[in-house]
């Protein structure tokens, strides 16, 4: 079985995705936990560029053949990037979460909020307990 | 996600569990769903191009024997036995005298005298009980649930696979040949859920370990995979063939289910033949399939409109691996035809289906 990690470089929430600092705006996507959970990912439905979102408003969908998942807007701030790629090729999100199946990139409107997400290691220590 | 459950085990659970599958309750039994490195849609193209093997074990195993056995079997389940020949084997409907159906299982002819039954697993105590509390004297119904393994071996590279063990293959859909395996009496069926050519062996408890690590070794070259439950539904699903508990159920009866075919009409007495007589011809709702137009997957019990009317809803519903699509079979009311535009209700979004004739995908000759 392929080892889950979960990089030091993301913050994560208890909702189990995860979320980069890029500048003025921040990268979001879900955990490699949350996609082994899933199992195999067959739509993902994503806020639009320039939806306003606060924090933990439902914005979106992920579907595997087995269930389907909220994703939940992890900081609150406007969207300016989507990954369309995820419309043809979903099973990104399985293959490379922290990267190609990225989902949707916002700027913050307080860039300190990440500061209030977990680290790695308080992140795989939530998966433990 | 690992789920530990406290359920009944498999004899292959010690495979499973080192295979590092994902388990879960299944009719009360602790199955596989899916494995790492295949996953329900690579499972499902293993069984649709080459195979893949299911421990099926959680089904339920029982005999009826004794003078009469089959006749007696033949009043009481749906089908007509007297279809079929010693060494074939039938699908059949448990029904209760309301035309409900409390299980779905396949019957296997072995003799006048013997009937040997596969009930689903959560069922098989009742069915047994009924069978039991009908029995005439001299005609016995031993529960086997746990002397028994089951195998499904499915997929066209099956009999390919059965040839690498010196298990006998091609013999006709639906009959059964016993074999002596390595010490051990198998018997290999020609029976399936997926839609595909195979096999299902059902052989001794004990056993089971051997069989399948002699089919997981023989089948690797083939690009064979061990397949979860995940992946049956999903090939189930796409042949449009029901679940007991979600598609046919003591509320659902055959007729509402269509597998109206599996019930033997002309016979004078089986279990719900009035209710079932009198329902023929003109049921309150009926099975159709759905293919949804655009994205979306229909879940059970999502609402199905027509014209903004409401006209039933999803009982079984998935994502197709094979037509990338979601698709569903939904009981509906009687006006709505194949070919009508649906509207079904996922989770508050009206997702847009079209009304066909199961199975969605192409069936191969078998």
């Amino acid at each position: 079985m392929s080892e889950l990690s979960y990089p030091d470089d993301l913050r994560y929430t208890s909702d189990h995705e995860w979320v980069r600092g890029d500048g003025d705006t921040v990268r979001v996507g879900i955990t490699a936990f949350a996609q082994d959970a899933l199992g195999d990912v067959v739509y993902v439905s994503l806020p639009a560029v320039g939806d306003a979102l606060a924090v933990g408003d439902a914005c979106g969908e992920v579907e595997s053949t087995k269930s389907v998942s909220d994703i939940f807007a992890p900081v609150a701030g406007e969207v300016t990037a989507v990954n369309d790629a995820l419309d043809a090729t979903p099973e990104l999100v399985n293959s490379d979460p922290y990267g190609d199946g990225w989902m949707f990139e916002v700027r913050p409107d307080d860039a300190a909020v990440l500061d209030d997400l977990m680290d790695a290691a308080a992140y795989q220590a939530s998966l433990s307990s | 996600m690992t789920n530990s459950t406290q359920g009944r085990r498999s004899p292959l659970h010690d495979r499973h569990v080192a295979l590092g599958a994902k388990m879960a309750d299944f009719g009360g039994w602790d199955m596989p769903i899916e494995y790492p490195g295949g996953g329900v849609v690579a499972e499902h193209t293993a069984v649709r191009e080459r195979v893949g093997i299911f421990d099926v074990s959680h089904l339920g195993k029982a005999t009826v024997s004794g003078p009469g056995a089959a006749d007696f079997v033949n009043r009481c389940l749906t089908n007509d036995l007297r279809r079929i020949q010693p060494g074939s084997a039938q699908y059949t409907v448990c029904c209760n005298e309301t035309g409900g159906a409390v299980d779905d299982l396949i019957a296997y002819l072995r003799s006048d005298d013997e009937v040997f039954l596969i009930p689903n697993a959560a069922n098989t105590a009742q069915v047994v009980d009924l069978l039991t509390a009908a029995a005439p004297a001299g005609v016995t119904i031993t529960n086997q649930h746990d002397e028994f393994a089951v195998i499904a071996v499915q997929g066209p590279r099956s009999d390919e696979l059965l040839q690498a063990l010196d298990l006998p293959t091609g013999h006709d859909y639906m009959s059964f040949v016993e074999a002596d395996w390595r010490g051990q009496r198998l018997t290999v069926c020609r029976t399936g859920y997926t839609g595909e050519r195979g096999y299902e062996l059902v052989g001794p408890w004990a056993g089971a370990t051997a069989v399948w690590d002699a089919l997981v070794e023989a089948m690797e070259p083939m690009g064979g995979l061990p397949c979860g439950l995940g992946a049956r539904d999903t090939l189930r699903t796409e042949m449009g063939y029901a679940l007991h508990g979600q598609d046919l159920s003591p509320e659902i009866s055959p007729v509402q289910a269509r597998v109206g075919w599996a019930v033997g009409w002309k016979k004078d007495a089986f279990w719900g033949r009035d209710a079932l007589l009198a329902e023929r011809g003109n049921p309150p709702r009926i099975s159709h399939g759905l293919l949804v137009s655009g994205r979306g997957i229909p879940r059970p019990h999502c609402a199905v409109s027509r014209d903004g009317v409401p006209v039933g809803e999803v009982t079984s519903g998935t994502f197709s691996p094979t037509l990338r699509q979601g698709i569903a079979l939904a009981l509906l009311a009687p006006e709505v035809s194949v070919g009508d535009t649906v509207s079904i209700d996922v989770r508050g979004r009206a997702v847009e289906a079209t009304v066909v004739k199961p199975p969605f995908i192409e069936v191969k000759p078998s």
